[in-house]
Protein backbone atom coordinates (compact mmCIF):
# COMPACT_ATOMS: atom_id res chain seq x y z
CA UNK A 1 0.00 0.00 0.00
CA UNK A 2 2.49 2.72 0.72
CA UNK A 3 5.67 1.22 -1.56
CA UNK A 4 7.05 4.29 -3.46
CA UNK A 5 9.64 5.52 -5.03
CA UNK A 6 12.59 6.83 -4.34
CA UNK A 7 13.14 5.23 -0.68
CA UNK A 8 16.51 3.82 -1.55
CA UNK A 9 19.04 6.24 -0.68
CA UNK A 10 22.29 5.05 -2.07
CA UNK A 11 19.96 3.25 -5.44
CA UNK A 12 18.31 6.83 -5.94
CA UNK A 13 21.89 8.80 -5.53
CA UNK A 14 23.12 6.03 -8.08
CA UNK A 15 20.22 7.52 -10.04
CA UNK A 16 20.42 10.56 -9.97
CA UNK A 17 24.18 10.50 -10.75
CA UNK A 18 23.94 8.44 -14.04
CA UNK A 19 22.50 11.40 -16.04
CA UNK A 20 24.29 13.64 -14.64
CA UNK A 21 27.54 12.24 -15.34
CA UNK A 22 25.83 11.41 -19.16
CA UNK A 23 24.89 14.79 -19.27
CA UNK A 24 28.78 15.69 -18.68
CA UNK A 25 29.85 13.94 -21.09
CA UNK A 26 27.45 15.54 -23.82
CA UNK A 27 28.38 18.80 -22.86
CA UNK A 28 31.90 18.71 -22.78
CA UNK A 29 32.03 17.04 -26.31
CA UNK A 30 31.43 20.01 -28.04
CA UNK A 31 34.56 21.68 -26.79
CA UNK A 32 36.84 19.27 -28.52
CA UNK A 33 35.53 19.60 -31.93
CA UNK A 34 37.02 22.90 -33.74
CA UNK A 35 33.64 25.20 -33.54
CA UNK A 36 33.90 27.98 -36.67
CA UNK A 37 35.64 31.04 -35.69
CA UNK A 38 33.22 34.09 -36.49
CA UNK A 39 34.60 37.92 -36.31
CA UNK A 40 32.57 40.21 -34.56
CA UNK A 41 32.09 41.81 -37.96
CA UNK A 42 30.64 38.89 -39.35
CA UNK A 43 27.61 38.38 -36.63
CA UNK A 44 25.25 40.90 -37.99
CA UNK A 45 22.59 38.03 -38.97
CA UNK A 46 23.11 36.38 -35.52
CA UNK A 47 22.43 39.92 -33.43
CA UNK A 48 18.67 39.14 -35.36
CA UNK A 49 16.00 38.64 -32.63
CA UNK A 50 14.85 35.54 -34.28
CA UNK A 51 18.02 33.98 -33.84
CA UNK A 52 18.16 33.76 -30.24
CA UNK A 53 18.86 30.39 -28.71
CA UNK A 54 16.20 30.63 -26.16
CA UNK A 55 12.68 29.81 -26.65
CA UNK A 56 10.78 32.22 -28.68
CA UNK A 57 7.54 30.73 -27.90
CA UNK A 58 4.68 33.72 -26.07
CA UNK A 59 4.36 33.66 -23.01
CA UNK A 60 0.64 31.96 -23.17
CA UNK A 61 1.65 28.85 -25.17
CA UNK A 62 4.68 28.17 -22.95
CA UNK A 63 2.15 27.76 -20.47
CA UNK A 64 -0.35 26.00 -22.55
CA UNK A 65 2.57 23.02 -23.54
CA UNK A 66 3.25 22.98 -19.79
CA UNK A 67 0.07 21.53 -19.29
CA UNK A 68 -0.45 19.37 -22.00
CA UNK A 69 2.70 18.06 -22.38
CA UNK A 70 3.93 15.61 -19.31
CA UNK A 71 7.60 16.08 -19.98
CA UNK A 72 9.79 19.40 -18.76
CA UNK A 73 13.15 21.24 -19.07
CA UNK A 74 14.22 23.34 -22.36
CA UNK A 75 14.04 27.03 -21.07
CA UNK A 76 16.13 29.52 -22.03
CA UNK A 77 19.70 28.28 -23.02
CA UNK A 78 23.29 29.78 -22.58
CA UNK A 79 22.80 32.67 -24.82
CA UNK A 80 25.54 34.23 -26.71
CA UNK A 81 25.98 33.41 -30.78
CA UNK A 82 26.16 37.56 -31.84
CA UNK A 83 28.60 38.30 -29.29
CA UNK A 84 26.88 41.38 -27.88
CA UNK A 85 26.43 40.46 -24.10
CA UNK B 1 6.53 45.57 -12.89
CA UNK B 2 5.06 49.10 -12.91
CA UNK B 3 8.12 50.02 -11.46
CA UNK B 4 10.20 48.38 -14.09
CA UNK B 5 7.77 49.45 -16.88
CA UNK B 6 8.04 53.04 -15.30
CA UNK B 7 12.03 52.25 -15.44
CA UNK B 8 12.02 51.53 -19.18
CA UNK B 9 10.05 54.63 -20.06
CA UNK B 10 12.86 56.35 -18.13
CA UNK B 11 15.23 54.23 -19.95
CA UNK B 12 15.31 56.70 -22.79
CA UNK B 13 16.21 59.61 -21.49
CA UNK B 14 19.46 58.12 -20.15
CA UNK B 15 20.22 56.02 -23.85
CA UNK B 16 19.95 52.88 -22.29
CA UNK B 17 17.72 50.03 -24.28
CA UNK B 18 14.18 49.41 -23.09
CA UNK B 19 11.21 46.92 -24.35
CA UNK B 20 7.79 46.84 -23.01
CA UNK B 21 5.76 44.13 -24.36
CA UNK B 22 1.75 43.01 -24.08
CA UNK B 23 0.15 39.42 -25.13
CA UNK B 24 -3.19 38.57 -24.76
CA UNK B 25 -3.70 34.70 -25.34
CA UNK B 26 -6.85 32.65 -25.36
CA UNK B 27 -7.32 28.75 -25.54
CA UNK B 28 -10.33 26.91 -26.07
CA UNK B 29 -10.44 22.98 -26.38
CA UNK B 30 -13.37 20.21 -27.11
CA UNK B 31 -13.03 19.54 -23.51
CA UNK B 32 -14.61 22.56 -23.02
CA UNK B 33 -12.04 24.52 -21.28
CA UNK B 34 -11.30 27.97 -21.93
CA UNK B 35 -8.20 29.74 -20.78
CA UNK B 36 -7.73 33.65 -21.57
CA UNK B 37 -3.74 34.98 -20.62
CA UNK B 38 -3.16 38.46 -20.35
CA UNK B 39 0.31 39.52 -19.75
CA UNK B 40 2.74 42.57 -19.61
CA UNK B 41 6.24 41.93 -19.95
CA UNK B 42 9.05 45.32 -19.63
CA UNK B 43 13.01 44.79 -20.04
CA UNK B 44 15.97 47.26 -19.63
CA UNK B 45 19.03 46.89 -20.14
CA UNK B 46 22.32 48.74 -20.80
CA UNK B 47 24.25 46.66 -23.53
CA UNK B 48 27.39 49.40 -22.68
CA UNK B 49 28.02 48.31 -19.11
CA UNK B 50 26.35 44.79 -19.52
CA UNK B 51 23.27 44.72 -17.42
CA UNK B 52 19.86 44.13 -17.67
CA UNK B 53 16.67 43.54 -16.02
CA UNK B 54 13.44 41.92 -17.05
CA UNK B 55 9.96 41.16 -15.43
CA UNK B 56 6.91 39.59 -16.46
CA UNK B 57 3.25 39.47 -15.07
CA UNK B 58 1.00 37.31 -16.00
CA UNK B 59 -2.80 36.01 -15.59
CA UNK B 60 -4.61 32.97 -16.38
CA UNK B 61 -8.41 32.74 -16.45
CA UNK B 62 -9.32 29.18 -16.39
CA UNK B 63 -13.02 27.81 -16.66
CA UNK B 64 -13.55 24.58 -17.02
CA UNK B 65 -16.23 21.47 -17.80
CA UNK B 66 -14.17 18.73 -18.69
CA UNK B 67 -15.08 14.96 -18.68
CA UNK B 68 -12.83 14.69 -15.52
CA UNK B 69 -15.21 16.84 -14.02
CA UNK B 70 -18.32 15.82 -15.40
CA UNK B 71 -17.33 12.37 -14.24
CA UNK B 72 -17.22 13.16 -10.33
CA UNK B 73 -20.71 15.14 -10.89
CA UNK B 74 -18.97 18.72 -9.94
CA UNK B 75 -19.81 22.02 -10.57
CA UNK B 76 -18.03 23.85 -13.43
CA UNK B 77 -15.38 26.21 -12.07
CA UNK B 78 -13.57 29.18 -12.92
CA UNK B 79 -10.10 29.72 -11.64
CA UNK B 80 -7.30 33.06 -11.41
CA UNK B 81 -3.72 32.40 -10.99
CA UNK B 82 -1.55 35.27 -11.54
CA UNK B 83 2.70 34.80 -12.19
CA UNK B 84 5.28 37.50 -12.11
CA UNK B 85 8.77 36.49 -13.21
CA UNK B 86 12.09 39.11 -12.24
CA UNK B 87 15.33 38.34 -14.03
CA UNK B 88 18.42 39.97 -13.67
CA UNK B 89 21.91 39.68 -15.64
CA UNK B 90 25.28 41.42 -15.06
CA UNK B 91 27.61 40.09 -17.47
CA UNK B 92 30.52 43.14 -18.72
CA UNK B 93 32.69 41.02 -20.19
CA UNK B 94 33.17 37.34 -20.87
CA UNK B 95 32.22 36.24 -17.27
CA UNK B 96 28.34 36.79 -16.51
CA UNK B 97 26.00 36.42 -13.47
CA UNK B 98 22.48 35.99 -13.60
CA UNK B 99 19.43 35.92 -10.95
CA UNK B 100 15.73 35.06 -11.28
CA UNK B 101 12.51 35.08 -9.29
CA UNK B 102 9.33 33.18 -9.94
CA UNK B 103 6.06 33.85 -7.96
CA UNK B 104 2.65 32.35 -8.91
CA UNK B 105 -0.21 31.79 -7.12
CA UNK B 106 -3.72 30.64 -7.42
CA UNK B 107 -6.71 29.56 -4.37
CA UNK B 108 -5.31 26.47 -4.01
CA UNK B 109 -1.50 26.43 -5.33
CA UNK B 110 0.89 28.61 -4.53
CA UNK B 111 4.29 28.53 -6.02
CA UNK B 112 8.02 30.12 -5.50
CA UNK B 113 11.31 29.77 -6.78
CA UNK B 114 14.64 31.21 -7.08
CA UNK B 115 18.00 30.79 -9.11
CA UNK B 116 20.83 31.92 -9.73
CA UNK B 117 23.19 31.17 -13.23
CA UNK B 118 26.98 31.92 -14.25
CA UNK B 119 27.85 31.97 -18.10
CA UNK B 120 31.19 32.18 -19.34
CA UNK B 121 32.22 33.08 -22.94
CA UNK B 122 35.07 31.21 -24.25
CA UNK B 123 37.26 31.81 -27.98
CA UNK B 124 36.26 34.79 -28.92
CA UNK B 125 32.84 34.64 -27.81
CA UNK B 126 32.14 31.77 -30.45
CA UNK B 127 31.63 29.09 -27.27
CA UNK B 128 28.91 29.95 -24.59
CA UNK B 129 28.69 27.96 -21.35
CA UNK B 130 25.96 28.53 -18.73
CA UNK B 131 25.77 27.06 -15.26
CA UNK B 132 22.42 27.19 -13.43
CA UNK B 133 20.52 25.95 -10.01
CA UNK B 134 17.31 26.74 -8.89
CA UNK B 135 15.15 26.13 -5.99
CA UNK B 136 11.22 26.13 -6.01
CA UNK B 137 8.55 25.47 -3.31
CA UNK B 138 5.19 24.43 -3.90
CA UNK B 139 2.05 24.18 -1.50
CA UNK B 140 -1.07 23.02 -3.15
CA UNK B 141 -3.85 23.15 -0.88
CA UNK B 142 -7.92 23.13 -1.42
CA UNK B 143 -9.88 25.91 -2.58
CA UNK B 144 -11.80 27.07 0.43
CA UNK B 145 -9.93 25.55 2.75
CA UNK B 146 -6.68 27.64 4.41
CA UNK B 147 -3.24 26.18 3.86
CA UNK B 148 -2.57 25.59 7.72
CA UNK B 149 -6.05 23.13 7.49
CA UNK B 150 -4.51 21.28 4.49
CA UNK B 151 -1.66 21.50 2.42
CA UNK B 152 0.89 19.59 0.36
CA UNK B 153 4.42 20.59 -0.20
CA UNK B 154 6.34 19.52 -3.33
CA UNK B 155 10.16 20.98 -3.20
CA UNK B 156 12.08 21.11 -6.84
CA UNK B 157 16.23 21.27 -7.13
CA UNK B 158 16.65 22.29 -10.59
CA UNK B 159 20.06 21.94 -12.12
CA UNK B 160 20.64 23.45 -16.06
CA UNK B 161 23.72 22.76 -17.82
CA UNK B 162 24.31 24.69 -21.54
CA UNK B 163 26.53 25.63 -24.26
CA UNK B 164 26.00 27.82 -27.20
CA UNK B 165 27.76 27.03 -30.01
CA UNK B 166 28.77 29.67 -32.99
CA UNK B 167 28.49 27.30 -36.37
CA UNK B 168 28.99 30.11 -38.18
CA UNK B 169 28.01 33.96 -39.56
CA UNK B 170 24.63 32.64 -39.77
CA UNK B 171 24.24 29.80 -38.07
CA UNK B 172 23.74 29.29 -33.86
CA UNK B 173 23.77 26.09 -32.13
CA UNK B 174 22.77 25.23 -28.58
CA UNK B 175 22.70 21.80 -26.60
CA UNK B 176 20.62 22.42 -22.82
CA UNK B 177 20.65 20.10 -19.97
CA UNK B 178 17.99 20.00 -17.43
CA UNK B 179 18.05 17.69 -13.79
CA UNK B 180 14.63 18.39 -11.98
CA UNK B 181 15.07 16.88 -8.64
CA UNK B 182 11.22 16.72 -7.44
CA UNK B 183 10.01 15.95 -3.46
CA UNK B 184 6.92 16.21 -1.75
CA UNK B 185 3.46 14.56 -2.72
CA UNK B 186 2.27 15.93 -6.04
CA UNK B 187 -1.45 13.95 -5.79
CA UNK B 188 -4.11 16.16 -6.61
CA UNK B 189 -6.37 16.27 -3.59
CA UNK B 190 -9.79 16.50 -6.04
CA UNK B 191 -8.51 13.53 -8.95
CA UNK B 192 -10.36 10.50 -7.49
CA UNK B 193 -9.85 7.38 -9.69
CA UNK B 194 -12.46 4.75 -10.42
CA UNK B 195 -11.54 1.33 -9.35
CA UNK B 196 -13.05 -2.08 -11.24
CA UNK B 197 -12.88 -5.52 -10.00
CA UNK B 198 -10.18 -7.92 -11.55
CA UNK B 199 -10.85 -8.91 -14.45
CA UNK B 200 -13.46 -6.01 -15.52
CA UNK B 201 -12.54 -5.28 -19.34
CA UNK B 202 -12.96 -1.32 -19.52
CA UNK B 203 -12.91 -0.16 -23.24
CA UNK B 204 -10.40 2.49 -24.23
CA UNK B 205 -12.27 5.80 -24.49
CA UNK B 206 -15.10 4.26 -22.27
CA UNK B 207 -17.58 7.08 -21.70
CA UNK B 208 -18.97 8.72 -18.27
CA UNK B 209 -21.72 6.42 -18.20
CA UNK B 210 -20.03 3.27 -19.33
CA UNK B 211 -17.35 3.73 -16.39
CA UNK B 212 -20.43 4.54 -14.22
CA UNK B 213 -21.32 1.26 -14.52
CA UNK B 214 -18.36 -0.75 -14.55
CA UNK B 215 -16.94 0.85 -11.27
CA UNK B 216 -17.19 -0.51 -7.94
CA UNK B 217 -18.79 2.24 -5.18
CA UNK B 218 -14.92 2.94 -4.08
CA UNK B 219 -13.29 5.85 -5.75
CA UNK B 220 -9.89 6.45 -4.03
CA UNK B 221 -7.99 9.75 -4.33
CA UNK B 222 -5.12 10.03 -6.80
CA UNK B 223 -1.82 9.06 -5.69
CA UNK B 224 1.67 9.29 -6.64
CA UNK B 225 5.32 8.73 -5.82
CA UNK B 226 6.58 11.40 -3.05
CA UNK B 227 9.60 11.81 -5.31
CA UNK B 228 10.49 12.37 -9.06
CA UNK B 229 13.96 13.06 -10.88
CA UNK B 230 13.21 14.41 -14.15
CA UNK B 231 16.09 14.66 -16.76
CA UNK B 232 15.76 16.52 -20.02
CA UNK B 233 17.96 17.17 -23.14
CA UNK B 234 17.10 20.18 -25.56
CA UNK B 235 18.90 20.72 -28.87
CA UNK B 236 18.50 24.31 -30.60
CA UNK B 237 19.81 25.51 -34.06
CA UNK B 238 18.38 28.64 -35.77
CA UNK B 239 20.38 29.28 -38.87
CA UNK B 240 19.36 32.93 -40.77
CA UNK B 241 18.48 32.90 -44.58
CA UNK B 242 18.97 36.10 -46.12
CA UNK B 243 15.33 37.11 -45.62
CA UNK B 244 14.28 34.08 -43.39
CA UNK B 245 15.31 32.48 -40.34
CA UNK B 246 15.01 28.38 -39.79
CA UNK B 247 14.91 27.60 -36.02
CA UNK B 248 14.71 23.73 -35.01
CA UNK B 249 14.68 22.30 -31.84
CA UNK B 250 14.50 18.59 -30.23
CA UNK B 251 14.27 17.82 -26.41
CA UNK B 252 14.22 13.95 -25.17
CA UNK B 253 13.25 13.68 -21.57
CA UNK B 254 13.03 10.87 -19.30
CA UNK B 255 12.15 10.06 -15.53
CA UNK B 256 12.77 7.69 -12.67
CA UNK B 257 8.49 7.26 -13.27
CA UNK B 258 9.68 5.98 -16.47
CA UNK B 259 8.31 8.30 -18.78
CA UNK B 260 9.84 8.71 -22.19
CA UNK B 261 9.22 11.70 -24.65
CA UNK B 262 10.15 13.26 -27.51
CA UNK B 263 9.83 16.79 -28.61
CA UNK B 264 10.28 18.19 -31.80
CA UNK B 265 9.46 22.21 -32.71
CA UNK B 266 10.29 23.76 -36.11
CA UNK B 267 9.67 27.48 -36.92
CA UNK B 268 10.26 29.40 -40.31
CA UNK B 269 9.97 32.93 -40.35
CA UNK B 270 10.35 34.74 -43.51
CA UNK B 271 10.36 38.93 -44.33
CA UNK B 272 7.63 39.90 -46.44
CA UNK B 273 9.59 43.08 -46.97
CA UNK B 274 11.18 45.35 -44.18
CA UNK B 275 8.05 45.62 -42.12
CA UNK B 276 6.20 41.78 -42.34
CA UNK B 277 7.29 38.61 -40.81
CA UNK B 278 5.40 35.57 -40.72
CA UNK B 279 5.74 31.91 -41.10
CA UNK B 280 4.52 28.72 -39.74
CA UNK B 281 5.17 26.73 -36.70
CA UNK B 282 5.18 22.82 -36.12
CA UNK B 283 5.46 20.87 -32.80
CA UNK B 284 5.16 17.02 -32.56
CA UNK B 285 5.01 15.38 -28.72
CA UNK B 286 5.09 11.75 -27.96
CA UNK B 287 5.35 10.53 -24.60
CA UNK B 288 4.87 7.09 -22.84
CA UNK B 289 3.14 6.31 -19.74
CA UNK B 290 4.94 6.37 -16.28
CA UNK B 291 5.42 2.87 -14.63
CA UNK B 292 2.24 2.56 -12.61
CA UNK B 293 -0.18 4.12 -15.30
CA UNK B 294 -3.40 2.06 -15.83
CA UNK B 295 -6.28 2.66 -17.33
CA UNK B 296 -8.54 0.46 -15.17
CA UNK B 297 -6.93 0.60 -11.96
CA UNK B 298 -8.46 -2.85 -10.41
CA UNK B 299 -8.66 -3.40 -6.66
CA UNK B 300 -6.55 -6.54 -5.21
CA UNK B 301 -7.25 -9.29 -2.40
CA UNK B 302 -8.94 -7.76 0.63
CA UNK B 303 -10.13 -5.17 -1.33
CA UNK B 304 -6.62 -3.04 -1.52
CA UNK B 305 -6.05 -0.11 -3.50
CA UNK B 306 -3.32 -0.14 -5.99
CA UNK B 307 -0.16 1.78 -3.31
CA UNK B 308 -0.01 4.25 -6.58
CA UNK B 309 -2.76 5.11 -8.79
CA UNK B 310 -3.45 8.07 -11.28
CA UNK B 311 -6.25 9.78 -13.52
CA UNK B 312 -4.02 12.41 -15.13
CA UNK B 313 -4.05 11.98 -18.29
CA UNK B 314 -1.02 13.51 -19.20
CA UNK B 315 0.91 11.00 -17.25
CA UNK B 316 -0.40 8.77 -19.49
CA UNK B 317 0.52 7.80 -23.08
CA UNK B 318 -0.11 10.42 -25.33
CA UNK B 319 0.80 11.62 -28.97
CA UNK B 320 -0.21 15.42 -29.87
CA UNK B 321 0.81 17.54 -32.75
CA UNK B 322 0.27 21.71 -33.41
CA UNK B 323 0.77 23.21 -36.41
CA UNK B 324 0.51 27.44 -36.03
CA UNK B 325 1.37 30.56 -37.92
CA UNK B 326 2.87 33.79 -36.73
CA UNK B 327 2.17 37.29 -38.26
CA UNK B 328 4.40 40.58 -37.21
CA UNK B 329 3.78 43.56 -38.53
CA UNK B 330 6.17 46.55 -37.99
CA UNK B 331 4.22 49.66 -37.15
CA UNK B 332 7.98 51.80 -36.35
CA UNK B 333 9.52 54.58 -38.19
CA UNK B 334 11.00 54.44 -41.70
CA UNK B 335 14.41 54.25 -40.28
CA UNK B 336 13.50 51.36 -37.45
CA UNK B 337 9.98 49.47 -38.70
CA UNK B 338 10.60 46.99 -36.40
CA UNK B 339 10.66 48.96 -33.17
CA UNK B 340 6.96 48.74 -32.46
CA UNK B 341 5.54 45.05 -33.67
CA UNK B 342 2.17 44.11 -33.50
CA UNK B 343 1.87 40.36 -33.43
CA UNK B 344 -0.21 37.64 -33.93
CA UNK B 345 -0.54 33.59 -33.38
CA UNK B 346 -2.32 30.97 -33.91
CA UNK B 347 -2.22 26.96 -33.81
CA UNK B 348 -4.20 24.47 -33.28
CA UNK B 349 -3.13 21.02 -31.59
CA UNK B 350 -4.30 17.55 -31.62
CA UNK B 351 -3.60 15.20 -29.34
CA UNK B 352 -4.29 11.67 -29.20
CA UNK B 353 -4.88 9.41 -25.59
CA UNK B 354 -3.58 6.07 -26.25
CA UNK B 355 -4.78 4.39 -23.30
CA UNK B 356 -7.18 6.48 -21.13
CA UNK B 357 -10.59 6.47 -19.75
CA UNK B 358 -13.30 8.93 -21.36
CA UNK B 359 -11.06 10.80 -24.09
CA UNK B 360 -9.20 9.36 -27.32
CA UNK B 361 -8.71 12.66 -28.50
CA UNK B 362 -8.39 16.14 -27.55
CA UNK B 363 -8.60 19.22 -30.08
CA UNK B 364 -7.39 22.83 -28.96
CA UNK B 365 -6.69 26.21 -30.64
CA UNK B 366 -4.53 28.98 -28.84
CA UNK B 367 -4.55 32.39 -30.29
CA UNK B 368 -2.94 35.59 -28.99
CA UNK B 369 -2.35 38.98 -30.24
CA UNK B 370 1.12 40.81 -29.36
CA UNK B 371 2.33 44.72 -28.80
CA UNK B 372 5.64 45.34 -28.49
CA UNK B 373 7.61 48.41 -28.42
CA UNK B 374 11.32 49.67 -28.21
CA UNK B 375 11.11 52.91 -26.06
Amino acid sequence: MNERAGAGKPTQVITVLRPIKLLAVLFSAPLLVACAHVAPYERGSLAHPTMTTSDIAPPSEGHVRAVQEGAAGGGDSAGGGCGCN
Amino acid sequence: MLALLATAVDARAQSLDARVATEYGQYADSEHVFVETPSVRGAVSDPTRGWSVDGQYLVDVVSAASADIVSTASRNWTEVRQEGILDASYKPHSFGVQASGYLSSEPDYLSVSAGGAITQDLLDKNVTLLLGYGRSHDVGGRTGTPFSVFSRVVDRDAFKAAVTLVLGPRTVASLLGDVMLDSGDQSKPYRYVPLFAPGTDVPKGASVEVVNALRVSARPLEQLPLSRQRYALTARLAHRFHLATLRLEQRAYADSWAMLATTSDARFLFDLGPRVETGPHARVHAQSSVSFWQRAYTYGPGFDYPALRTGDRELGPLVSVTAGWTLNLGLGSDATPMSWVLGFHIGATTTQYLDDLYLTQRVSALGGMMLEADL
